[in-house]
């Protein structure tokens, strides 16, 4: 039997580390290839030495897909590329293929900083896994092999972000990665035809969540910053290298711009440049509105966002500040915090989840004093804000991409296993379709149902054609026949042409069943009394009583018999051809019912 | 525990247990298992839990309503688990507790069993618990065995995973206990726990269910990996008749882990083979088996200490049959020696290999990995078959590049089935630049560098493919070495470079990076070893590459640029500069120390810079002509730029060309700079007070001091390093006089002030040596160095910081939790 088999290794029932190994039609693809940031062990990675059991990585896997440039996607890649020793190929798209080695970088750099740890993988090794990369363009069908092809779909999300559809033959399956249903500043919409995959994998960050205004955040987020610079405050916002750092970018440049105001914006790490570069490198993944007035002015070439300088940390007056990392866990943007957390006029704006053990978790949930370096107490006084500006799809976002895709079933990932259960049922309901939410670990094996092409003989069809059924496009029609299975190939015949060309013989086969009715009358009167009620039930049929007491109605036979035990009981032997299976089954689940009342 | 700790631990066991709590992050629960681990070492669970009672409070309440989340369910059940490894705890918790936790009416019967990670809890709990005696009767008396068992076919991986290494832990601490009188020579003796899962595994044995035999075997595997206890040596004898068994049936049931278990126990010490049967069943496994399952076997057989040498000879042939079926099919007849000549080929090897292209790709990348594994082991057979190996891997990359004339119908097959296959291109230039090791005949060689050339050349092959050619070539080139100077190329190689070098020059300019970026991997790897080399040098002056291989510094790609710079550097150090003929032209070798220096103070990325400050360290430890020429400029220009970099990889290596720079310009050879011992600067040390002034001027000291407040740490780390080590030279150097009382200590004490307030950035003014002296004598070096060489994290790593953290996230928005990047 044919099957599909998805195993996540990290995002089942999580929001962890993204990684699901599938199995279609014999090719084993791992989706993903995520790694958890609130680990600083081994445990940051997937469990990889659960792929296979026996045999090398690279002769198991076909390929590995990454939706995009995210860790909780990518992270693990150079770590299972250069370490663990896979060789194999790996897709994503061109602007993934471009990102991703900035924020593996810069994310090796903030872990050998942080923690000296030598067991991590290197620059180099970084540089030698994104060379096993084949980069895709959107809609671009690939062929991994001879079997095997993939084709990526817009996810929204971040640039470059991608939905993939993996086909074996007539099988596929489409991950979705994480996307979003709604277009942002710089990005559009997710994206995929009515491809009706036998498996839909998606995401389910905000499974039971409709999010509120992007708008309102926006607005709420411009405020609060005005609000600091114009009393003379210091805002910092820490961010990763690439992503969500330009969304929030463009906020700000355009709301300075509209606001001629003068107050300094800074990038530190020089990313800004390199953001640039990518941004108008990939302008075509961006959305409509950022390719139109592109022309005329890149909205990635900021006017008000200058690069920053360490020293600019001590100046006087109020000023903004992107820096990194994310969660103030190290380097610049924890320094920075140190100079500034001591004035109420300040503040910072956490755009993004932050993992335990980092600063910014700390002041998150709302700790004031801070133990530092050597028992130095940090007394945070500055403003802490939190702003989510993640651009995942929500319950209405993912209900509208299942009614895209129109997938036979759905698997859901990436989420917490309350919601899951949620949009599960939703999903059920709704679309009638199984919908399955594995934990990490746990294998869902689909069994599917290849189309296999079959020919069928013109004399059948001609015989179709002759009781006057045209056929309809639309309409399923019953076909009856014989299926030859000769050379590799599937024909339909009469049972005449299959007996001539495999020169059998033909046998009569009949089925039989018994039927006990409740009668204590003889055998013979029973007989009577069950053509009398067939006669009158089935008009359109030839039913015939014969002389030696047994009741016929086309090729189905019944004969009344005595019970061997019970003289109260009649018992009814039924008997028909194949040909006449419906019928037979008809008669005997009428019988069973059983007579109706004689007339006294 | 730290009385800290013991003061959050109540707040902490009172939001656990309260189901309307959200414990925030998941990985919280897991670093507070990690602690309690640490903690439990080096003290007593038992007085643990009876100094804090709010421990046993929170496991008696989550006995009692089981109504907290699953995720505090299984860290209970696994928090249970190391208390009662110690076993006066254990007997504390022993009543209602332990079984009402792991028995058959605790967690199993619990709606939370449903979920994966409370089942992995419970196993992970009895597997933390299960180190002493009275564990073992727990586990008999409890049920828990039983359940065990059922878990071994568990829908989750891990926890199926779990519950068999469960088994064999607990078979070898049974088996730890029994063993401690006489040897246990009959298994019916045996410890009940330990008969019990014997006799499970026996049992699964024989049964008819693939996945239960798979379990079965599973367990051994692991058994006789861990445990070398004579006891084993018993198991085996009672286990090999059943095990056996599975090879008569057909299909062979779990081929997998039946080859695992063979291979485990094999490499067992206490196991007599001989009398054990397993070289037979060894062998008799290899026969059986197709090519493509054989072959992992085949190669654990190989690495096995001691094996029987026709069982060694049996599964090289195993290995050897597809090159040799790939030999046989393309080989003009009567053509050379092949592999395996005499004996019968593999009907099976064949069919394998023709069935289907992916069954034929399949095996060969399999066969040549396992191969190139083999050479390099010591166990590598001997004699190895070099000629006929090189042949049939130089036969299959022609396969793929479409240049074999087959010579039978399965020869034009292969071709048809491995044309332009990158998976076998990739595997057999891997296992080409292995085969380098070995000694070949010259026209064989010549073969090779043909091939090489052509998948160079060829505009179908790979970036993949180009970078695995180009680690062969160079591995080929290396090795063939036929002259007396062992170093030198050998004219073929120089013959071979003639062609090469064109090439290089068309990859230098392909629009792939990654290509561009190999290529230029290889040309730095070429200079390193031969650049000293007049023919070398002659071959690559008359040609395109130095020149592009320079204009590549302005690639856009910062990767190729970070390449391009490491070449350039090593082209200069060879005086291979690309824009003259004439090495001696100054003006050339100028014009790169300008272009890096370029590079190092505006390129927008990390990589190129750091690669410049690699070039630039060298440099000045080979003393390069152009540093050399004015070094205390170089320093000053480099140090300056360095200083204001956002990359604290530059900013570090800065500092470790500071160091290089100290230690020459003091004389003192170091074990880092062995080649300064021949340069006449570092014989002949500078004036003391003269070389100070040189230190402030640059000014090194002060781009030392101000990364002493680094905001990254390893920054912070190497300048407090190079600063003990100056401070020791000079101190060292130094008269009394001059510890003595500094004419401007009012401006040492403001700078000193400025430091200790974490002021960065500041310059220290016009510094005369005597104050910098007097800086560095009052500077902590050592304490800091002592605070530096702890992880920054380790304050918020403590588990202080991890208790109030996960108090302090209680009651936040859940939806902080989900918005997870």
């Amino acid at each position: 039997m044919p099957e599909i088999r998805v195993t996540p290794l990290g995002a089942g029932q999580d929001v962890g580390r993204s990684c699901i190994l599938v199995s279609i039609s014999g090719k084993n693809v791992m989706l993903d290839c995520g790694m958890h940031m609130g680990y600083n062990d081994d445990r940051r990675f997937p469990d990889f030495s659960y792929i296979t059991q026996s045999g090398r990585l690279t002769d198991f896997l076909d390929c590995v897909i990454i939706s995009h440039f995210h860790l909780d996607h990518c992270g693990a890649l150079p770590y299972f590329s250069e370490m663990v020793g896979y060789d194999g190929p790996i897709y994503m798209t061109h602007p993934t293929q471009a990102i991703c080695p900035i924020l593996l970088e810069d994310y090796r750099k903030i872990a050998v900083d942080k923690k000296g740890e030598a067991n991590f993988f290197t620059s180099q090794m970084i540089k030698d896994c994104m060379k096993k990369v084949v980069a895709v363009h959107l809609h671009q069908t690939v062929q991994v092999d001879d079997e095997l092809e993939i084709k990526a779909y817009y996810a929204g999300h971040v640039l470059g972000a991608a939905m993939f559809q993996i086909k074996v033959g007539s099988e596929s399956v489409v991950y979705t990665g994480d996307y979003n249903m709604t277009p942002d500043r710089h990005l559009g919409a997710a994206w995929i035809d009515k491809c009706r995959p036998n498996l839909l994998i998606t995401e389910s960050t905000y499974a039971t969540t409709i999010r509120d205004s992007k708008r309102c955040r926006e607005r709420d987020f411009l405020k609060k910053v005005h609000e600091t610079v114009e009393r003379g405050g210091k805002v910092l916002i820490p961010v990763f290298a690439l992503g969500r750092a330009q969304e929030l970018c463009i906020l700000l440049e355009t709301f300075w711009e509209r606001m001629n105001l003068k107050v300094p914006i800074y990038f530190s790490t020089g990313l800004t440049e390199k953001a640039n570069h990518y941004y108008k490198l990939f302008i075509t993944w961006t959305n409509q509105k950022i390719r139109k007035t592109f022309v005329q002015r890149n909205m990635f070439e900021f006017k008000h966002i200058k690069a920053f300088d360490r020293t600019f940390a001590d100046n006087p007056g109020p000023m903004v500040v992107f820096a990194t990392p994310g969660m103030l866990h190290a380097g610049q943007s924890l320094q920075i915090f140190r100079k500034w957390a001591g004035n109420e006029k300040n503040m910072v704006i956490m755009p993004g989840y932050c993992v335990q053990g980092t600063v910014g978790h700390k002041i998150l949930s709302g700790q004031r004093k801070l133990e530092m370096e050597g028992r130095q107490v940090l007394e945070v006084k500055m403003q802490v804000e939190y702003m989510s500006f993640s651009a995942h799809a929500d319950a209405k976002g993912i209900m509208q991409l299942v009614g895209q895709a129109e997938p036979e079933s759905v698997l859901l990932v990436h989420g917490e296993a309350k919601k899951m259960e949620f949009l599960r049922q939703k999903i059920e309901q709704e679309f009638r379709v199984s919908c399955y939410m594995p934990a990490n670990g746990e294998t869902v094996t689909l069994p599917t149902s290849p189309s296999i092409p079959v020919g069928i003989s013109l004399g059948l069809l001609k015989r179709e054609m002759v009781q006057g059924l045209l056929p309809e496009a639309k309409k399923p029609r019953l076909l009856h026949g014989t299926l030859v299975m000769k050379d590799s190939s599937f024909r339909l015949v009469s049972s005449e042409q299959a007996l001539k060309e495999l020169g059998l013989a033909e046998h009569q086969l009949r089925f039989t069943c018994r039927v006990h009715l409740q009668d204590t009358r003889k055998e013979q009167e029973t007989a009577l009394r069950v053509y009398s009620h067939l006669k009158s039930t089935l008009k359109d049929h030839c039913v015939q009583h014969l002389p030696d007491g047994s009741v016929t109605v086309e090729s189905i036979l019944i004969q009344a018999a005595a019970h061997s035990e019970d003289p109260g009981t009649k018992v009814l032997l039924v008997s028909w051809t194949y040909q006449d299976e419906e019928l037979g089954s008809f008669l005997t689940a009428l019988l069973k019912n059983g007579l109706p009342q004689a007339p006294s | 525990m730290d009385p800290e700790c013991s003061k959050l631990l109540p707040a902490l066991c009172a939001v656990l247990a309260d189901p309307r709590q959200l414990v925030a992050d998941d990985t919280c629960l897991e670093k507070l298992l990690d602690w309690f681990k640490t903690v439990m070492e080096t003290e007593s669970s038992l007085h643990l839990l009876q100094d804090h009672p709010c421990l046993m409070e929170l496991l008696s309440h989550v006995l009692k309503t089981q109504d907290v989340s699953p995720r505090v369910l299984s860290f209970v059940l696994r928090l249970v688990g190391i208390f009662a490894a110690q076993e006066d705890c254990f007997q504390y918790l022993q009543g209602e507790l332990l079984l009402g936790l792991f028995g058959e009416t605790g967690a199993l019967s619990w709606t939370a069993w449903n979920m994966p990670s409370v089942r992995s809890g419970w196993i992970q709990g009895l597997c933390s618990l299960a180190h002493h005696p009275s564990a073992l009767h727990f586990l008999a008396d409890s049920g828990a065995v039983d359940t065990i068992f059922a878990l071994q076919g568990d829908p989750s991986l891990f926890v199926a995973s779990a519950a068999s290494q469960l088994l064999v832990h607990i078979l070898a601490l049974a088996m730890q206990g029994g063993a401690s009188g006489s040897p246990i020579s009959e298994a019916a003796a045996w410890p009940i726990c330990a008969q019990k899962i014997v006799n499970h595994v026996e049992e699964s044995l024989h049964s008819k269910a693939t996945p239960q035999v798979t379990q079965a075997l599973n367990v051994l595997t692991t058994t006789f990996g861990r445990c070398h206890s004579p006891w084993t040596g018993v198991l085996w004898g009672r286990l090999s008749p059943p095990v056996a068994c599975l090879f008569e049936r057909d299909p062979i049931p779990a081929v997998h882990s039946l080859m695992d278990l063979l291979l485990s126990v094999a490499r067992s010490h206490v196991l007599n083979f001989a009398a054990c049967g397993l070289w037979e069943m060894l062998a008799q496994t290899l026969s059986r088996l197709s090519p493509t399952q054989a072959g992992p076997l085949a190669l654990g057989t190989l690495k096995l200490q001691h094996c029987p040498q026709e069982l060694r000879t049996q599964a090289f042939g195993v290995l050897l049959q597809p090159l040799a079926c790939i030999l046989k099919a393309t080989t003009q007849a009567p053509g050379p020696p092949g592999l395996l000549d005499g004996t019968a080929g593999s009907s099976l090897t064949v069919d394998a290999l023709l069935s289907s292209k992916s069954a034929c790709v399949g095996l060969l990348c399999q066969t040549l990995a396992h191969l190139e594994e083999l050479q390099m082991l010591p166990q590598c057979p001997c004699p190895w078959p070099q000629v006929p190996l090189l042949g049939a891997t130089v036969t299959i990359l022609r396969l793929c590049d479409g240049s074999v004339d087959p010579s039978s119908s399965m020869g034009g097959r292969l071709c048809g089935t491995l044309g332009g296959c990158v998976r076998v291109q990739r595997a057999a230039l891997d296992f080409l630049g292995t085969l380098s090791q070995g000694t070949s005949p010259l026209e064989l060689v010549l073969e090779v560098f043909a091939v090489l050339l052509k998948t160079l050349e060829s505009p179908e092959s790979s970036p993949t493919v180009l970078k695995k050619a180009f680690q062969a070539t160079l591995r080929w080139l290396q090795n063939s070495h036929k002259t007396p100077n062992c170093s030198d190329l050998s004219p073929d190689a120089l013959l071979f470079l003639g062609e090469l070098f064109p090439i290089l020059q068309k990859r230098l300019c392909s629009p792939c990076w990654e290509v561009r970026d190999s290529a230029l991997e290889f040309l730095t790897h070429l200079i390193r070893h031969w650049g000293g080399q007049a023919d070398f040098r002659e071959a690559l002056h008359s040609s395109e590459v130095p020149t592009l291989a320079r204009q590549l510094l302005q690639d856009p790609e910062s990767y190729v640029r970070a390449s391009a710079v490491g070449t350039a550097g090593q082209l200069s150090s060879r005086g291979l500069q690309a824009t003259s003929a004439s090495p001696e032209n100054p003006l050339a070798q100028q014009g790169l120390l300008m272009d890096l220096m370029h590079i190092l103070s505006t390129d927008s990325e990390g990589f190129p810079r750091r690669a410049v400050l690699r070039v630039f360290t060298e440099w000045l430890r080979d003393g390069h002509a152009d540093v050399i020429r004015d070094t205390e400029w170089f320093v000053a220009t480099v140090l300056q730029a360095v200083s204001r970099d956002l990359d604290w990889e530059v900013r570090m290596q800065g500092l470790e060309l500071a160091q290089v720079f100290l230690i020459q310009a003091m004389g003192q050879p170091s074990l880092h700079c062995p080649y300064t011992v021949g340069l006449p600067e570092a014989t002949s040390p500078r004036p003391h007070p003269e070389f100070l002034q040189t230190l402030c001027r640059l000014p090194l000291f002060e781009f030392a001091f101000c990364a002493l407040l680094d905001c990254d740490r390893p920054v912070a780390q190497k300048a407090c390093d190079l600063l003990l080590f100056l401070r020791d030279k000079t101190t060292h150097c130094s008269g009394p006089q001059e510890a003595g009382d500094s004419p401007n200590s009012a401006s040492v004490e403001a700078v000193l002030q400025r430091w200790r307030e974490g002021e960065q950035g500041q310059p220290l003014g016009d510094l005369e040596p005597e104050a910098m002296l007097a800086i560095l004598r009052s500077l902590d070096l050592e304490g800091l160095q002592g605070k530096l060489a702890k992880s920054s994290d380790h304050v918020e790593k403590s588990p202080q910081s991890l208790l109030q953290d996960m108090l302090a996230t209680v009651g936040i928005l859940e939806e902080n939790e989900a918005d997870c990047y």
